[in-house]
């Protein structure tokens, strides 16, 4: 360690007290920062994702808006053998089925319903869980029972276990809403309790105690903010589990009546016919998959920007 | 050990019989229209239908039926088909049946884990390169993709493209790939995606950063330490891969005509016969607990620190 | 080159090193030119704060830097070899762990959780010297034998889990010396153990060091620590060495402003009923490009000259260099008004008249508290059968090792557990089990905490501005709402935030400004008594001197009493007037602050104050260790009681031991 060289000539002036500022040293080394923000940012930093939230918000648009606006019957079959699995054409932009019925319009008929069905489902499934999960919790008296209602629904195979259900109900939307969420809500709630019971146990959360704060604000200001997250991806998850199953359940053969235009309806229908006429299938395929495969993305993607460690 | 042993025992037990009093007591609700299939409905008359019933014992009190049920049991006898294979005994068709289900069930257990781990290690060998592109990708696909549809176009695409049989033929060996390949798929993705991330996991750890210090190579650090370590919290979800097999052979043995219990099920829920679905359902929730307490048995015994806590 | 005051022969050196890492596109330069040399069998501390680059500048040593990270200048040359020059694993496995071996700071997690531990020690022989396996296990053995661990070879074929935190870190020090190696990093090694286990830890690397010859390097921010082990100090700030000196050299005649600043901010040199010196702010982001000194925007004594030039290492003595201004010839003057300035400040400063109990009031009474916990079907006592008096206006300390029980305490007070056998009674009034509302809502306004970690006691999805107000909405203490911002004002100013931060969250403020956003959500509420639950043991030894003055200012400003929960005595006896000594969930003993550091009775004291390290050297190396062992009481026949032994000194001990201690009392006096 030798002294260094000077390399330039010093101002002797300088060598007396500077200005002390007092706020430089206090100056906090971020910028300023908003959780929700930072997620978002995050979220959609990712072009594909930002593409494929724009491809599903269209998708699902247009299921809403065209069994408005048009004017053609989804289940219109046409007496005329001709009409008969067309292909697709500038009349018929899917071709048509077996029936002469048009798939573009049955297409987004489709669309609305299997959404609807599973937005349906994503909504009690995490809103029933997410309450059961919370009380759960809080409440370490119900584990023996809750832990074996779990095991109960959870130990019968999922599809074994909607085959079931659908099987002894007549089937319908209800029926077949019924039977997806009553099992849904136990694997939400036990989620949200884990979740819930590390929050709970938090320092924060017990400072909010010390300080008196109600049930009601800690769980507005303490609980949900931290579970918001968990809601949107777990509701996201939801929706590709609920389509395919109830693709299942029509090929199972306890779906819904043939009269309901879902998409799985159609894409079991068009299996039927696949060898023959393939794109009665594939097309409904391609945006079922669009559909499940975005909220898959979307939801697994929201989980990692919605992690604070992954905030730049 | 043995106080542990025995207190899971008997909360299993517990599971399985509430799964089997709630199945049985649900398959009680159904309308007795349920028990004859549309056809049987229209050609007979109210009055052969109410001393069939009788005669089959299916009129008396739920709780009666339950009992003689598990009387019966005891004796070996599961009662008789009604309609898929009118009166024959369920204990000779399972007889049959269960070796199929249990051979596919397993060799594609087997599979799924040797292809899963092996996915798994490339995605962390080649992480956020190609390796775990490709990876994440068929995890996607998998996971996103409603399994009906995908497993759909295997049988159609991929028989035609290698040659192999769309359909099982017992006596043609060839007939097994395709079968054995999609119920594996899920099961893929599912221990890849965990290898995976607990390897990730355990990258991180102090004990690995000290294990490198300590003048390991890298090569050692990640066979001795990581991959162990990540392989013990992955043989908790054996069981859960299980129940997805399970799930999948509903469908796959049906798609491929394999004569198995799954492909029995779904026979039988489509001709609504009652008994065998009953029994089938059953069996499964057996299995299920069964290989969730042995998973939790064998976490267990390879981990070391479970041992000391008795408490579940 | 001449061995200036060197005992042992030059075997390693670091020069000018600077090590940058890319972060998420931004580039961190984490070490900025810092030197290093190293001697034979000699010991050398780091010392500074988190963030200062110390751990960084020693993980380069062996070749362990993060994926993002590298050398990007100086060399580092060990015995004959440049190591920077090292490109292949298979180059860095010839030194690292072989011939340079570390030792990380949490035992709980250096450790594989599913090897043995005798295998993870046997490894280590194995791959180094191509030992078969039964003689690497007959090695491992010997090793752990060596660290002090009995029963060595039934121990060889044990979990981590089954062992101590302590154990865990003579294992680890084991695994680190099975190659002999030449140098020895303990970062940190002793960190996370308590103070009786830290002690015998140092002692155990100190018999090693003399038995294999190894020069150790310990990292450190606890000077006491430093003043025990070393032989030169380095003091490190920004990611470079500012100081390097003998530890006699640091210690009594530190040069650079840094290291001044850093003993004078030590609770145990501090005057009592004074402000203790502290630092403001904290360290510089190294991401920003630094002018000058660091350390010069923190030093409220900094010159001009030091915004503008980064300072060359001046020569002090010949073992003895510093980087700073200062030392330059033309701040001679400058130095000397520094000198008599501090030395005035300190001969004014005069300790307060200790807390007078005579006409005190019990604010607080806990009578014979128990409280239990179920872990599965077992019960244990968590606390058992405590009883103390806490009076209006003083301090009281609760010390005690981790799972003491002290915490419980405090949370038992604060009615966080409701279950709990014994009676509290605060200002007349017990206020165990149920209460009626009005009632436990006044004690809400009367009784505030504050917490350990300032990270996890903030919710992080919340503005401070609420979290600052959350008790003031509860109980409806505002009029309207230029009211309450008026108030939240007001209290961030005296704890010394700016109020224009009420709009951010807590993720942007540094440890000590969240615990002073914590002590502000507590105080807002105008309490009269407070539960400090370690309310430093999470920060930084420079950011502890600011929070113990706001403590000790808002204490006096407001009359405060504070149950001070701590588990370093040092602190405890700069703040409190009492202390009481818990071990094991029981009382061992109670008695006015300097009376117990003076005369301890317990031999849980005695060993307790015996292992609390003080920053000077030569009162460190002449100390001598006492060790306790509960062995020692025979409680079988004659059962331990709870009693006065003169007036203010509390003691357990049953009638041989209250006799024996009541003896050693006359003795003294």
């Amino acid at each position: 360690m030798e002294e260094k060289k000077k390399v330039r000539q010093l101002n002797p002036l300088k060598f007396r007290a500077a200005i002390f500022d007092n706020m430089l040293s206090e100056d906090v080394g971020y910028s300023n920062y908003s959780y929700w923000r930072s997620t978002l940012r995050t979220f959609f930093k990712n072009k594909a994702v930002l593409a494929l939230v724009v491809l599903i918000v269209l998708i699902i648009l247009m299921g809403f808006i065209y069994p408005i606006v048009s004017s053609e019957d989804p289940n219109k079959a046409s007496l005329l053998p001709l009409t008969w699995n067309q292909r697709p054409s500038w009349e018929h932009w899917f071709g048509t089925d077996t029936l002469g019925r048009d798939i573009w319009t049955r297409a987004w008929y489709g669309v609305r319903n299997s959404f609807l069905l599973a937005f349906c489902i994503a909504l009690s499934d995490v809103g029933i869980g997410m309450i059961v999960g919370a009380i759960w919790g809080y409440n370490k008296k119900l584990d023996p029972i809750m832990i074996e209602i779990y095991n109960v629904i959870t130990n019968v195979p999922s599809t074994v276990y909607l085959v079931l259900l659908a099987y002894i109900m007549n089937t319908s939307y209800l029926t077949l809403f019924i039977s997806m969420a009553s099992r849904g809500w136990i694997v939400e709630a036990r989620f949200f309790r884990n979740r819930i019971l590390s929050i709970r146990d938090s320092e924060y959360n017990v400072a909010s105690r010390c300080l008196g704060t109600p049930m009601r604000r800690i769980a507005t200001k303490n609980i949900i903010p931290q579970i918001i997250s968990l809601i949107i991806m777990e509701a996201a998850l939801c929706i590709p589990y609920s389509i395919g199953n109830e693709v299942f359940l029509g090929f199972v053969g306890v779906g819904l009546p043939v009269e309901a235009i879902t998409l799985g309806n159609i894409v079991n229908q068009g299996r039927a016919s696949f060898t023959l006429h393939p794109y009665q299938m594939l097309l409904p395929t391609i945006i079922l998959c669009i559909i499940t495969v975005a909220f898959y993305v979307i939801g697994n993607k929201f989980a990692d920007a919605s992690d604070p460690r992954n905030h730049i | 050990m043995g106080k542990y042993i025995l207190k899971r025992t008997v909360n299993s037990l517990i599971t399985v019989i509430i799964v089997f009093i709630v199945v049985f007591m649900l398959l009680r609700l159904m309308p007795l229209s349920g028990y004859f299939p549309q056809e049987v409905l229209k050609e007979t008359d109210e009055a052969t239908r109410m001393s069939y019933l009788r005669n089959q014992g299916l009129l008396d009190h739920p709780l009666v039926q339950l009992w003689r049920f598990v009387k019966n049991l005891f004796h070996g006898d599961l009662g008789r088909s009604l309609t898929v294979y009118p009166q024959v005994p369920i204990t000779t068709l399972l007889a049959e049946k269960i070796p199929v289900t249990a051979a596919f069930g397993f060799s594609s257990m087997v599979l799924g884990i040797i292809l899963g781990l092996s996915l798994g290690l490339l995605m962390v060998r080649f992480k956020d390169k190609w390796g775990d592109r490709l990876g994440t990708g068929y995890i996607l696909a998998v996971r996103a993709i409603p399994n009906l549809i995908y497993l759909f176009f295997i049988q159609v695409w991929i028989s035609k493209w290698f040659g192999l049989p769309m359909v099982f033929y017992e006596d043609q060996p060839s007939s097994w790939i395709l079968p054995v390949i999609c119920l594996s798929l899920s099961s893929i993705a599912w221990y890849a995606l965990w290898l995976r991330r607990f390897m990730v996991d355990e990258e991180n750890r102090d004990y690995v950063k000290f294990a490198l210090v300590k003048g390991l190579p890298k090569k050692e650090v990640w066979k001795k330490h990581i991959f162990k370590n990540a392989i013990i919290p992955l043989v908790v979800y054996l069981p859960s891969d299980l129940l997805n097999i399970i799930a999948g052979s509903l469908v796959i043995e049906s798609l491929y005509a394999i004569p198995g219990t799954g492909g029995l099920l779904t026979t039988a829920i489509k001709s609504q016969d009652n008994n065998l679905v009953q029994v089938i359902v059953l069996m499964y929730a057996v299995t299920s607990v069964v290989g969730v307490f042995l998973g939790d048995l064998l976490v267990a015994a390879v981990d070391p620190r479970i041992k000391l806590t008795e408490e579940g | 080159m001449e061995n200036n005051g060197h005992t042992g022969p030059l075997i390693f050196s670091a020069k000018d090193v600077e090590i940058k890492f890319n972060l998420r596109g931004r580039t961190l330069t984490a070490v900025r030119g810092a030197s290093l040399d190293l001697y034979q069998g000699e010991t050398l501390a780091i010392v500074g704060e988190s963030g200062c680059g110390k751990s960084v500048f020693t993980k380069s040593f062996i070749g362990m830097l993060d994926k993002n990270g590298s050398i990007t200048g100086g060399q580092i040359i060990y015995r004959d070899q440049e190591l920077t020059k090292f490109s292949t694993e298979k180059e860095w496995l010839t030194v690292r762990g072989k011939k340079i071996a570390m030792v990380f700071q949490d035992p709980m997690t250096s450790l594989n959780p599913v090897r043995t531990v005798g295998e993870q020690i046997a490894e280590v022989i194995t791959w180094h010297f191509g030992t078969a396996h039964a003689k690497a296990k007959e090695e491992a053995i010997e090793l752990l034998r060596r660290v002090g661990i009995q029963d060595a070879e039934a121990r060889y074929k044990q979990y981590p889990h089954q062992f101590s935190g302590g154990m865990r870190q003579r294992v680890v020090i084991a695994t680190a010396i099975a190659c002999r190696p030449e140098i020895l990093i303990c970062d940190e090694p002793t960190t996370a153990l308590d103070v009786t286990v830290q002690a015998q830890i140092l002692e155990l690397i100190r018999q090693l060091q003399r038995e294999l010859k190894m020069t150790v390097i310990y990292i450190t921010h606890d000077l006491g620590v430093v003043a025990n082990v070393a032989d030169w100090v380095a003091v490190m700030y920004a990611g470079q060495i500012v100081e390097y000196g003998t530890v006699r050299e640091i210690f009594r005649g530190a040069a650079h402003p840094y290291t001044r600043a850093l003993l004078h901010s030590m609770p145990q040199l501090g005057v009592k009923g004074h402000d203790l010196y502290s630092i403001k702010g904290t360290p510089p982001s190294l991401y920003k490009e630094i002018r000058g000194d660091a350390f010069a925007p923190r030093n409220p004594e900094a010159m001009e000259i030091d915004f503008e030039e980064e300072p060359p290492m001046f020569k002090v003595s010949d073992t003895h260099w510093a980087k700073t201004w200062l030392l330059h010839p033309y701040a001679k003057e400058y130095r000397e008004q520094l000198e008599s300035r501090t030395r005035q400040q300190h001969e004014s400063r005069k300790p307060t008249p200790p807390f007078n109990y005579d006409c005190a009031e019990k604010l607080l009474q806990v009578k014979d508290l128990t409280v239990k916990f179920k872990i599965g079907s077992k019960e244990f006592k968590a606390v058992d059968n405590v009883s103390f008096d806490i009076y209006r206006g003083e301090t009281l300390s609760l010390v005690g090792e981790s799972g003491s029980g002290k915490t419980t305490i405090g949370r038992a007070i604060m009615r966080i557990y409701n279950k709990v056998d014994g009676s509290i009674i605060f200002k007349g009034e017990p206020i165990t089990g149920k209460l009626p509302r009005g009632e436990a809502k006044r004690l809400r306004l009367e009784m505030q905490m504050i917490f350990q970690d300032p990270m996890a006691s903030l919710n992080d999805r919340a503005k401070v501005d609420y979290i600052i107000s959350e008790g003031l909405y509860n109980y409806h203490l505002f009029d309207n709402e230029a009211d309450r911002l008026r108030k939240v004002e007001e209290i961030m100013g005296e704890v010394g935030l700016s109020s224009e931060f009420s709009s951010r969250f807590p993720h942007e403020f540094s440890g000590g400004q969240r615990q002073r956003i914590g002590i502000a959500r507590s105080l807002i509420m105008d309490p009269d008594f407070v539960v400090a639950d370690e309310p430093i043991s999470a920060l930084d030894v420079s950011i502890r001197a600011q929070v113990i003055n706001l403590l000790n200012k808002l204490k006096r400003e407001r009359n405060l009493t504070y149950l001070f929960i701590a588990h370093d005595l040092s602190v405890v006896r700069f703040i409190s007037d009492r202390i009481a000594v818990i071990n094991k969930g029981r009382l061992v003993e109670l008695a006015g602050c300097d009376e117990l550091f003076s005369h301890p009775l317990h031999p849980y004291t005695k060993a307790l104050l015996s292992a609390v390290p003080y920053p000077d050297p030569d009162v460190e190396r002449g100390k001598k260790l006492l060790t306790y062992d509960p062995s020692i009481h025979d409680y079988s026949v004659d059962k331990p009681s709870w009693s006065e032994i003169c007036p203010g000194h509390f003691i357990l001990g049953n009638q041989r031991e209250l006799d024996g201690y009541l003896r050693e009392i006359e003795s003294c006096s």
